[in-house]
């Protein structure tokens, strides 16, 4: 095998194939391996040699972690008409259910798939968080069989940008395991949208982060960018430390705060259906100055 | 429909057309032509016409079906349509190889609307080309009017709209594509066909004759990807393919999918008799061999028929030659500009619209006088014409009939005339008639287990579903490719699953027209424009790119001012240079391993595997027909590597020793032999030129031949200065190698028909008209050389006398 992979190499170089982009010990930078605790791998099968520290969260099957916990911010909406994402229904806050993923891609199609599916309500008064986790690819359809199972008929789905990205990959995922895709039928409130119509041509851009910042005066602590979320993991799939994993959970546990904080905002300032589309955030908003109060702290989000 | 070719239209033009009714037909242009240009004519030959054969319209067709095809005014099928309906309806795979215009079309459109309609099932059909894809659909459409069949046919390429695509997906009972889709944008993408693949039933793969060498080899492993998802689905679809007339439709039709295939080859359609001419341009200077230019007569045969009041086509073999003979017809025949034009371009790079109308009017008998590129060779629709002229050989004798084929009228004689370019190809076969009557046509070859072509769909496959450990992809255990890719860290191996891992979409990356990613892509900077106008692969790049180098692009030369060697960019701005330029390369091969060698006259011949070092040193210009040596440039580039296989011929020093006076003329007849047996194998296994290439040298890469300024064989031992190898033992090699790292299936071909091979260049170099060689035979010849005693073209000879089969 190792003939092959020597040929292959000399006949892609001749080929004129450029030294592959693609990880080789090398282009890691020696700190970053060291923190990813990415190490040479002596064959193509990964052996974890140390230790890799606790995975967040506690076991529920094979390879499969969940993380469960609860706060009291945000705190949860009122009945509200979801006008504000042109869906003409009054939605209770018990129906509600926050979803945010992280996947090991932007790159689309059947080769990207999340790691991580993190899901939030609001349940005996209380905002609940549970995410889960994966540690071995084997486990994704445990995963998605356990998230399936937080659905119900009535639930509402609430994301940002997950009409487009998240749900689509989810359901590439559950065909990819011969499953039903659980999240057909179900309204879905994707906050990306009105966001935009509101803010689009206001704030620099209409990205999550900028939005808790705007909208709610979150500041993040030590977070993980998004962007890298997909190498913490792969190094831990790789024989890695766990240790970026809890980084991971923690970037996505804000976004799911965030994105509750922004549908209690949303909520609350909603008009009726019957303003119509607000027009194409044409700056008319702008002096939304009065919503801009962060619900908790109190303070005003726009000096 | 493609099957019988409109004879309404055909009709209607006789009946009102009295004024324009041929006063001749084919056969009458034929006589008159030979006798008027008795010399330039060498070859003619006639095919027989044949009566149409029939078969009822099948009773177990779906009755809607039937009725459609009655009110398109089909009441009865040809007899291969109807076998192809009974092959199909028995389950089998089937491809149908029979003449252009024959119909081939109906055969499968007639199963596959058929399950559409009672069974929902779905098909995907596969073009080569947008156009087609398009033309395929207009026709789906009109056979769905008739009969109001309710079968919604799309096209899914990519100028489809992001909106349209979903429901495409959804409610396509029949989706048209092209490889290319089905590689980068439907196969990774699967579970957004999931209803589409769940109900797929048939895939239609048209005109696969085209899908061979590199090309052939990829769409064999995007078919094995798309068998491999059809079986995640739980489907097996029919495949039924078509064809143009090639030596081996069922092999190579199981070749590409890689199942047993039933081949239905004999037409039933009717055809008139047809007349073929083989055209050489008469020598208008004797003494430099120069010949008037094919153009000069494809316009003077094309004015001759257009004027007898025949149809007729002419095709060309660049965009701006269709420009150039347009313009000539039309001074000639569309002078009175308040008449409706008798003459049509017709080419690629005009908009969908401009062509659809100059179809409908060559369908429509308006148009008297068509040129054409190779955009009419595949099966676009533009009804029956009386005359073909082929402005050059196409590459192929499978193309050349063809072309040809799309003369021919059911009552009438149609002609074909072949006119020679200045090309040694073209020169070989206008003088070898025989060639064109009896040899079979070629055979379409692949190699679909090349290493790195693997590789690639082995990566994009991985992408789509998870190979688990000793999975079969095609014949071969993927295991060791994984294991590769899992190292290069985008697959993840786990118990005994590999799965996709890596941030990134591996089909994009992959060309379907290349091996491997390394390709050059040519920018045309004339007049600031910055455009990409082509793309080199790696392998042919140093040999075609250097500065300085004229670089030919469609038959338009441009010249290269920048070689951007790591940025695998070329910049070039157009040029009206009167010469081409030629690399110089030293290329030293060395045998590493053979696989088969048999005596092959007074010596023996190989096939095996060979390792291949190369320098492009510099490079002559060379004069457009004098091929004077008017001037060198340097070239500073890289060497080459390469590991591929080849076939070789080897002569032992005693048969030296007694046909030569000395080395010198030993090489020089080597080399010389290399030339001509280039010539034939590029025509025997349909190649590019540049994907086979040609060395002499010893067997141990010791030392190795090149021409030098005078034609004459130079010994070098390695890159650096020329020395002369006088000691040790001399056993001179002569290769045919494959161009492509890791081989494209070339040279086995080559090996099975080595003796073929010497037999016909050692006819080529006889029968040649030059005096001492030429570049049509042997290669260019010096003046000097002229009266030499042993010329190269004796010396090319006695090495091709050693080495035939006795």
């Amino acid at each position: 095998m190792n003939a092959l992979a020597d040929k292959l190499r000399g006949l892609r170089r001749q080929a004129g194939v450029m030294p592959a982009p693609a990880r080789r010990p090398e282009p890691l930078a020696g700190n970053l391996s060291q923190l990813l605790g990415v190490r040479q791998r002596v064959s193509g099968i990964p052996r974890r040699t140390t230790e890799p520290g606790a995975l967040p969260g506690r076991t529920i099957a094979p390879g499969l972690q969940l993380i469960e916990t609860t706060g009291i911010w945000p705190p949860a909406p009122t009945d509200f008409h979801a006008g504000f994402a042109r869906i003409d229904e009054m939605i209770a806050s018990d129906r509600l259910l926050l979803f945010d993923t992280e996947t090991t891609g932007l790159a689309g199609g059947t080769g990207t798939r999340a790691f991580m599916i993190g899901v939030a309500d609001w349940h005996e008064g209380q905002f609940r968080e549970r995410q889960l986790l994966i540690s071995t690819l084997a486990a994704e359809a445990a995963m998605l069989d356990c998230f399936a199972s937080w659905l119900r008929p009535d639930s509402v789905l609430v994301s940002y940008n997950g009409k487009s990205y998240d749900a689509p990959l989810l359901k590439t995922r559950f065909r990819l395991h011969h499953r039903a895709c659980p999240l057909g039928g179900l309204t879905h409130l994707d906050l990306l949208h009105p966001v935009r119509r509101r803010w689009r041509g206001v704030w620099e851009n209409c990205r999550l982060a900028t939005v808790e910042h705007q909208l709610l005066r979150v500041v993040r602590e030590d977070d993980l960018p998004g962007s890298e979320a997909p190498a913490a993991w792969l190094g831990y799939l790789r024989g890695g430390s766990a240790t970026p994993l809890h980084r991971v959970a923690h970037h996505n546990s804000q976004d799911l705060r965030s994105l509750g904080g922004i549908l209690g905002h949303l909520a609350a300032n909603t008009a009726p259906l019957s303003a119509g589309a607000p027009g194409d955030g044409s700056g008319g908003f702008s002096g939304v100055a009065p919503a801009c109060v962060h619900p908790v702290l109190g303070k005003p989000s726009h000096p | 429909m493609n099957a019988l070719p409109n004879p309404l239209a055909q009709r209607a033009v006789r009946q009102d057309g009295s004024l324009a009714a041929p006063v001749s037909g084919g056969d009458q242009l034929a006589r008159r032509l030979a006798k008027r240009y008795g010399d330039r004519i060498t070859g003619s030959f006639v095919l027989p016409g044949r009566e149409g054969q029939f078969a009822p319209l099948p009773g177990d067709m779906a009755p809607a079906l039937a009725q459609a095809l009655r009110a398109r005014g089909i009441t009865q099928l040809y007899a291969h349509q109807a076998q192809a309906w009974n092959a199909t309806a028995a389950g089998e795979h089937v491809v149908i190889a029979t003449p252009t215009a024959s119909g081939k079309s109906l055969c499968y459109t007639l199963p596959v609307i058929s399950a559409a309609i009672r069974q929902q099932a779905k098909a995907l059909f596969l073009f080569p080309t947008k156009a087609l894809a398009q033309d395929q659909v207009a026709e789906l459409l009109e056979l769905n009017n008739a009969g109001a069949l309710g079968v919604k046919a799309f096209t899914f390429d990519g100028d489809t709209p992001g909106d349209a695509r979903q429901a495409i997906r959804l409610h396509g009972d029949i989706v048209v594509s092209n490889p290319d889709m089905l590689h980068q944008a439907i196969l990774p993408h699967h579970t957004k066909w999931a209803q589409f693949f769940e109900n797929l039933r048939y895939v239609v793969i048209d005109e696969v004759h085209t899908y061979r060498g590199v090309f052939g080899s990829h769409v064999a492993n995007v078919l094995r990807r798309l068998q491999r998802i059809c079986a995640f689905y739980g489907v097996s679809p029919q495949f039924i393919l078509c064809s143009a007339t090639i030596g081996n439709p069922a092999e190579h039709a199981s070749a590409l999918i890689e199942q047993p295939v039933t081949a239905i080859t004999e037409s039933g359609a009717p055809v008139g008799e047809k007349h073929v001419l083989l055209w050489n341009p008469p020598v208008v200077n004797p003494d430099l061999g120069l010949r008037a230019s094919a153009r000069s007569q494809s316009n003077r045969i094309a004015r001759t028929a257009i004027r007898a009041g025949l149809k007729t086509l002419v095709f060309a073999q660049s965009r701006l030659m269709v420009e150039v003979l347009t313009k000539y017809l039309k001074d000639v025949f569309d002078s009175d500009p308040r008449k409706p034009p008798r003459i049509r371009a017709y080419r690629g790079g005009y908009l969908p619209t401009e062509r659809r109308a100059a179809e409908r009017e060559m369908r429509a008998g308006q148009v008297d006088g068509i040129v054409s590129t190779s955009a009419l060779e595949l099966g676009v629709d533009i009804g029956a014409l009386d005359v073909v002229v082929l402005n050059g050989y196409p590459g192929s004798v499978a193309a050349t009939w063809q072309r040809f084929g799309r003369a021919g009228r059911r009552q009438q004689a149609s002609l074909g005339v072949l006119v020679a370019s200045s090309d040694p190809l073209d020169q070989y076969l206008v003088r070898h008639p025989e060639f064109f009557q009896g040899a079979p046509p070629e055979h379409a070859r692949i190699a679909q287990d090349q290493p790195l072509i693997l590789l690639d769909h082995i990566r994009c496959a991985a992408f789509e579903l998870p190979f688990k450990h000793g999975e079969l992809f095609g014949a071969q255990d993927a295991t060791p490719w994984l294991q590769v890719l899992a190292e290069e860290g985008v697959l993840h191996q786990e118990g005994e699953r590999f799965e996709w891992i890596a941030d990134s979409y591996p089909a994009n990356a992959v060309s379907l027209r290349s091996v491997a990613d390394g390709n050059f892509v040519v920018v045309d900077r004339t007049h600031g424009r910055q455009t990409i106008v082509a793309e080199v692969d790696f392998s042919a790049a140093a040999l075609t790119l250097y500065e300085g180098a004229i670089h030919m692009i469609q038959s338009v030369p441009y010249q290269v001012e920048r070689l951007d060697w790591s940025g695998r960019k070329a910049y070039v701005t157009r040029t009206h240079v009167d010469y081409y330029t030629d690399a110089i390369d030293y290329t030293r091969l060395k045998v590493l391993e053979a696989f088969d060698g048999s005596p092959a006259g007074a010596g023996s011949a190989h096939h095996g595997e060979v390792h291949v070092a190369r320098r492009v040193a510099g490079y002559k210009k060379i004069r457009y027909y004098t091929h004077e040596n008017i001037g060198y440039g340097p070239v500073n580039l890289p060497d080459l590597e390469l590991h591929t296989t080849a076939v070789w011929w080897q002569l032992p020093q005693r048969a030296l020793e007694q046909a030569f006076d000395h080395r010198q003329q030993a090489l020089d007849g080597f080399l010389a032999a290399a030339h001509a047996l280039h010539i034939v194998a590029t025509v025997a296994v349909m190649a590019e030129a540049r994907d086979l290439q040609k060395a002499v040298g010893s067997g141990d890469g010791a030392w190795f031949a090149t021409p030098d300024a005078n034609g004459r064989a130079q010994l070098r031992s390695s890159f650096g200065e020329a020395a002369l190898v006088t000691q040790g033992p001399f056993i001179p090699t002569l290769y045919l190698y494959d161009a492509f790292p890791g081989g494209v299936g070339l040279s086995a071909p080559l090996y099975e028909r080595r003796e073929d091979l010497v037999r016909l260049a050692r006819d080529l170099v006889h029968r040649c008209d030059c005096r001492a060689g030429c570049p049509a035979c042997v290669g260019p010849v010096l003046a000097a050389d002229e009266h030499s005693e042993t010329p190269l073209k004796a010396l090319a000879t006695r090495v091709l006398d050693l080495i035939v089969a006795l």
